[in-house]
């Protein structure tokens, strides 16, 4: 039957290179925003029931790369540096959390030196030293983290740790007891090593806790509640870490239940019933299409709407037939009604088209609808005319086309439709619907010779690069091996080379580096229809009547420690 | 009579489905439509309907409109016509019904007389084979059939088996049930083969083969009937299953279970589109059924003889 | 009798080797399906996939595999997840189990009372107006696909009329029989219902048939000539031959569902048993679970059917049991 599997996809910050080196003394974003939750004790208490249809998988901070769980890690485990704990945009900006203030940045960008605050505690009631910090670092060679070999490999020693990860010290990371001082070096600067500290991969565990994943044994942590049970069939049991004591609410605020439940094994249907019923407080999965019309009469004042910078696209194979001709990808962009697809999503309200890589209001997102009559600013529309004709021209007319999308409800809809389109200009398109669990490395790898696909992208940090980057440069492109992000296969050296300036400019100079990201995103998509762009979507969360305090983080989404159920 | 004739009639609106689709409801209905409208009561109307009420979420497909000439059963979410879709559907689950339960009747009978008569080693080794048959875990098999198929088909001597092929379900289906239909034969063949009339028949020299034909089949063939309308309607239940791993009928293509699967995904607001699918299904098996009781009173002899019905 | 039970334990072990064997070729036959690159993450380097994959033997050749995952999945008894890592697969087992024992048993039981009894009331009354209305029940129930009837129950149970008439409905999961009697009773109430309605009917229809054909036996017609009541003849001497297919079907169905065939009812119910641990485990295609679930099938489905043989015994005497 249908299975929603959730997985956010963090871009993979290869090391940033810059060019030239320029004397950076600071590349962490001042937080000058110190403000936090305000808490209000007479709403704590109680037990706060979330619903999800399946388990997310290891309760390992360091290994587990979804949403689902790191919705959880936010509350339970802290790093040097971590994401503001408030909602609206500041919730993207990096704040001291286990470490005393931002680092002091020196060497030119390569060198990180942080004090460690004193008194702190793990839910086991071990102090927190400065040897755990380092050994945490080592622990993210030695479990395999997955991105070990892209965000952490510029640490001086990690190239050793990624060679025999059993052994790892990693001689780029210095700790003095005395001073609780940590100091991290890079062989490089990195532009965003801050953020990559302050995820869930970036949390401070014992220097005790096991050297391979913990899987579904829980690792004490620093945060506010303690994993205290899991069972990844029935469900998992968060409590109060009696250890606790708020040293900064921006990093770290107090929590208002007292036990945090994540139940599995129900139906999405079922979890919304029991939610209506006040019998649940949330559900985590996507909400089922055929409850929508419902939900958003009966129950509009327990739906919370936010705007996600994320995107809905089909890349097309630049170096197979027939989207090895340009025309082609125009044909595919002219032809499919974004609206429709839309629709498909749950109307207007829930998506809005997009035509660029870029989704609006991103930085460097500029509003531009090359592939309609006429071009303008907003889409308008599909014009099958001009597609046909333009099938005709590239004379790629009869092609059988494959569309690969996974076989949930709405992305097996929108992929028909998709094939009833490109049916229409010409083509003979089939759909080929396959498991979550396999589609989506099936159509990274370039042997299973995948013409179009429907996927989706989601971003953690408000960088273009993120985009750009990590979906269309030649270095994101393997061919042969089943992680190859850039699926259109798209590589041209003139383009990287922009891409490089414009990450450099990025730090000296936003502004700049934007327009650049600007130019780069038509360049691609406009001038070179690599992708066929269809929406972006909204994350629509759904609490119970006897839920309150809703808070949406940009970076976690809700934040389930923060609701009221008493 | 009865069962006879409502069957007759389903296969023939089936069948007549492309002059349905074209001259009555001048509809296609594999292309989607979702910017699509039509016209009720004089008024045009979104085939899709985005919800206007509270916060405005959702899109609804429109729900029957009873009128032949168009979206008699409602649109689904595709914009399509469901029961121009039911009719054409009709066809593929008809075929695999039918032909995958009778491949699965025909091999049963042949296997579970044969089993049961011979008893001993032959027993054994049909026994362990419906026992591997029954506990294997027939998804697994589907979704890596599924994978199989749909990247790169399958390449069996000079067949060429892809992904819309109906020839794999209607085999998987037919080997899945077998064990079901021939393990009570088995047992029926068991307790016949020590009856006197079979003695009686092997005692005066009769060959195995004869014995089989002549006095142990006809005395199976009414269970073998009555199993036959059963399996029919569970290969068109499982045909669903295994068109929702990829085996079988494709999309756009439809069959009563694909449409089902459709509409499970509009169970809370257009019931229909999985309703009624499901109820051409009971009426096929029903009239199978009707028509089984009534083919085997015409030719059981002591049927006939006592006069029951 | 022992000689019986031996060559059953020799006939279940040779099943579940063969079992076991195609469900590992399978799984590694199926493109795409990589277990190293999966549990690697995404963006792992080709490194990092190196290393898990040695780290969970999957470099080695296949036959070698297969012995490691028949060691630890019997001997050891630490085989552990692909998927959940950490998660041993025979415990998981052992505690969906019980779930679904229950789910079965109870089911079952009803199933028997309501196919035996319109079994026998259709064949009694043949002909007359209640005969084909059990039939058409019997065979309109087994039509219904069983999510279908599931997702209904629960719309009308917890949905609309919760508030109403069935408020007396908890919601879906599964409470210990150990914990509350009670509520476990209330909360398998509507599964049992639905995933009986799903055999009902054959079960009647089956007996049904072999009741009118027995009824034509010479054997009955001695027992009218002598006098004996319609009734009598039905229950005391027709019945008991008929029951030769339903217990064939009954040990097909028993066991096939306890070892994890309701898988449809117990999702649609939030139940978490065999069935939903096999579901989900195919979904992730995670080969330890799946192993592990198809081998405790294979067991039950193979006792269930040495059982019934035993049975055929007692209900025809006559019957020579392999």
């Amino acid at each position: 039957m249908k299975k929603f599997r959730l997985m956010r996809i963090v871009g993979a910050f290869a090391a940033t290179l810059l060019v030239g080196s320029s004397a950076v003394t600071s590349s962490v974003p001042a937080s000058a925003d110190s403000s936090s939750f305000t808490y209000q004790p007479s709403h704590a208490g109680g037990t706060l029931k979330l619903l999800a249809s399946t388990a997310g998988g290891t309760l390992d901070p360091q290994v587990n790369y979804t949403l689902q769980y790191w919705q959880l890690f936010q509350a339970s485990y802290d790093g040097l540096l971590s994401f503001h704990k408030v909602s609206g945009q500041s919730s993207f900006d990096v704040v001291p959390d286990l470490a005393t203030a931002l680092p002091i940045v020196s060497n030119g960008g390569k060198t990180y030196t942080f004090t460690l605050r004193k008194g702190i505690k793990f839910s086991n009631g071990a102090p927190v030293t400065v040897n755990d910090v380092k050994a945490s670092l080592e622990r993210l060679f030695k479990v395999s983290n997955p991105n070990a070999g892209s965000w952490y490999a510029g640490i001086v020693g990690a190239t050793a740790c990624l060679a025999t990860p059993a052994t790892c010290t990693l001689s780029g990371v210095v700790v003095d007891p005395s001073t609780n001082k940590v100091v991290i070096n890079l062989t490089t600067p990195d532009a965003e090593f801050a953020d990559q500290l302050a995820t869930p991969f970036g949390s401070v565990l014992p220097a005790t806790a096991p050297s391979k994943d913990s899987g579904t044994t829980p690792i004490p942590g620093t945060g506010a509640y303690y994993f205290k049970s899991y069972n990844p069939n029935t469900k998992l049991v968060m409590l109060r870490n009696p250890n606790f004591k708020v040293w900064s609410a921006a990093a770290q605020p107090q929590g208002y239940p007292d036990e945090i439940d994540q139940v599995f094994s129900n139906t999405p249907e079922s979890e919304v019933t029991m939610v209506e019923n006040n019998q649940a407080n949330f559900v985590f999965d996507p909400l089922p299409s055929d409850r929508l019309s419902q939900l958003s009469s009966k129950y509009a004042n327990q739906l919370h709407v936010n705007t996600l910078t994320a995107i809905w696209y089909m890349p097309m194979n630049v170096n197979i037939a027939p989207f090895n001709n340009k025309l082609a990808r125009e044909a595919v962009n002219y032809a499919i009604d974004k609206n429709a697809a839309v629709k498909i999503f749950g109307g207007s309200k829930l998506a809005s088209p997009v035509c660029t890589i870029l989704p609006p209001g991103f930085p460097g997102h500029v509003d531009s609808c090359p592939f309609q009559t006429p071009a303008g600013s907003t889409y308008s529309g599909p014009d099958l005319a001009k597609a046909k004709a333009l099938v005709k021209q590239s004379g790629t007319s009869g092609a059988a086309v494959a569309i690969v999308a996974t076989n949930d409800t709405v992305n097996a809809a929108v992929a028909q439709y998709a094939a009833s389109v490109l049916n229409q200009i010409g083509y003979k398109a089939t759909v080929k619907l396959l498991s979550a669990n396999i589609q989506f490395n099936y159509i990274q790898n370039t042997k299973n010779k995948v013409q179009i696909s429907l996927t989706q992208w989601y971003q953690d940090y408000p960088q273009a690069s993120d985009f750009l980057k990590i979906l269309l440069s030649c270095s994101q492109f393997h061919p042969g091996s089943d992680n190859s992000i850039n699926i259109s296969g798209f590589c041209n050296k003139s383009i990287d080379a922009e891409m490089a300036t414009a990450s450099t400019d990025m730090i000296s100079n936003p502004t700049a580096g934007n327009a650049l990201w600007s130019k780069i995103d038509q360049a691609i998509q406009g001038g070179n229809a690599v992708w066929a762009p269809l929406f972006t979507p909204k994350q629509i969360d759904f609490v119970s009547s006897g839920t309150g305090n809703y808070q949406f983080s940009k970076e976690f989404y809700m934040y389930v420690d923060q609701l009221w159920v008493k | 009579m009865a069962g006879l004739g409502v069957l007759i009639f389903i296969v023939t609106i089936c069948l007549l489905a492309p002059i349905y689709a074209h001259n009555i409801a001048h509809t296609n209905p594999f292309a989607s439509n979702i910017q699509g409208s039509t016209f009720i009561n004089g008024k045009r109307v979104m085939l899709l309907q985005q919800n206007t009420q509270g916060l405005g979420f959702g899109v609804t497909p429109i729900g029957p409109t009873w009128n032949f000439s168009h979206y008699f059963l409602g649109a689904d979410d595709q914009g399509r016509d469901v029961f121009a879709r039911l009719l054409y559907g009709g066809r593929s689950s008809l075929l695999i019904g039918t032909a995958s339960a009778l491949l699965c009747c025909i091999v049963a009978s042949i296997l579970g007389l044969i089993a049961g008569y011979f008893g001993g080693p032959i027993d054994w080794l049909l026994s362990r084979v419906f026992d591997i048959i029954w506990a294997f875990p027939i998804y697994l098999l589907a979704i890596s059939l599924s994978v199989v198929l749909l990247t790169s088909g399958l390449n069996i001597g000079p067949l060429h088996i892809g992904a819309g092929s109906l020839f794999l379900p209607i085999l998987i289906i037919a080997a899945v049930f077998i064990p079901y239909v021939a393990r009570p034969l088995r047992g029926l063949t068991m307790s016949l083969r020590e009856r006197e009339f079979i003695q009686a028949a092997i005692g005066s020299g009769s060959s195995d083969l004869r014995i089989l034909w002549k006095e142990i089949l006809p005395n199976a063939a009414p269970s073998v009937i009555v199993f036959f309308p059963l399996m029919v309607a569970f290969n068109m239940l499982t045909e669903s299953a295994l068109s929702f791993l990829s085996i079988g009928v494709q999309p756009p293509a439809a069959s009563w279970g694909t449409i089902i699967n459709d509409g499970l995904g509009l169970l809370y607001t257009r019931p229909w589109v999985a309703l009624a699918p499901g109820i051409m299904i009971a009426i096929t098996a029903v009239s199978l059924n009707i028509l089984g009781d009534g083919a085997r009173d015409a030719f059981d002899p002591k049927a006939k003889l006592r006069g029951s019905i | 009798m022992l000689a019986f039970v031996l060559r059953r334990v020799s006939s279940a072990v040779l099943v579940m080797f063969s079992i076991s064997v195609l469900v590992f070729l399978i799984f590694f036959a199926t493109p795409g399906v990589d277990p190293a690159a999966r549990i690697a993450g995404r963006s792992a380097t080709p490194q990092i996939i190196a290393q898990v994959r040695h780290a969970f033997g999957l470099d080695r050749a296949l036959p070698i595999r297969y012995g490691i995952m028949m060691d630890h999945l019997f001997f050891k008894q630490d085989l552990s997840s692909y998927v959940n890592i950490g998660a041993k697969v025979v415990p998981q087992i052992l505690q969906a189990a019980p779930i679904t024992i229950s789910l079965v048993l109870g089911a079952s039981v009803l199933w028997l009372l309501v196919g035996i009894a319109g079994g026998i009331v259709a064949a009694a009354n043949r002909g007359k107006f209640i005969d084909p209305l059990i039939m058409f029940l019997g065979i309109a129930a087994i039509s219904v696909p069983a999510y279908w009837l599931g997702e209904v129950v629960n719309l009308i149970t917890q949905g609309g009329l919760h508030h109403s008439i069935f408020s007396w409905v908890p919601s879906s999961g599964y409470v210990s029989i150990f914990q509350n009697p009670f509520e476990w009773g209330l909360h398998l109430l509507f599964p049992w219902l639905t995933l009986a309605s799903l055999y009902a009917g054959i079960y009647a229809r089956v007996l049904r048939a072999e009741l009118v054909n027995a009824l034509n036996e010479d054997y009955v017609r001695t027992a009218r000539a002598k006098g004996l009541s319609e009734r009598r003849i039905l229950i005391r001497h027709a019945f008991r031959c008929s029951l030769i297919s339903i217990v064939s079907l009954f040990g097909l169905d028993f066991g096939a569902l306890i070892g994890g065939a309701a898988l449809l009812t117990e999702v649609v119910f939030g139940l978490p048993g065999v069935g939903l641990l096999t579901y989900s485990s195919l979904q992730n295609l995670d080969l330890p679970v799946i192993m592990g679930c198809v081998m405790y099938g294979a067991f039950f489905v193979v006792l269930a059917n040495a059982v019934v043989d035993i049975g055929y015994a007692f209900l025809d005497p006559r019957v020579r049991v392999a």
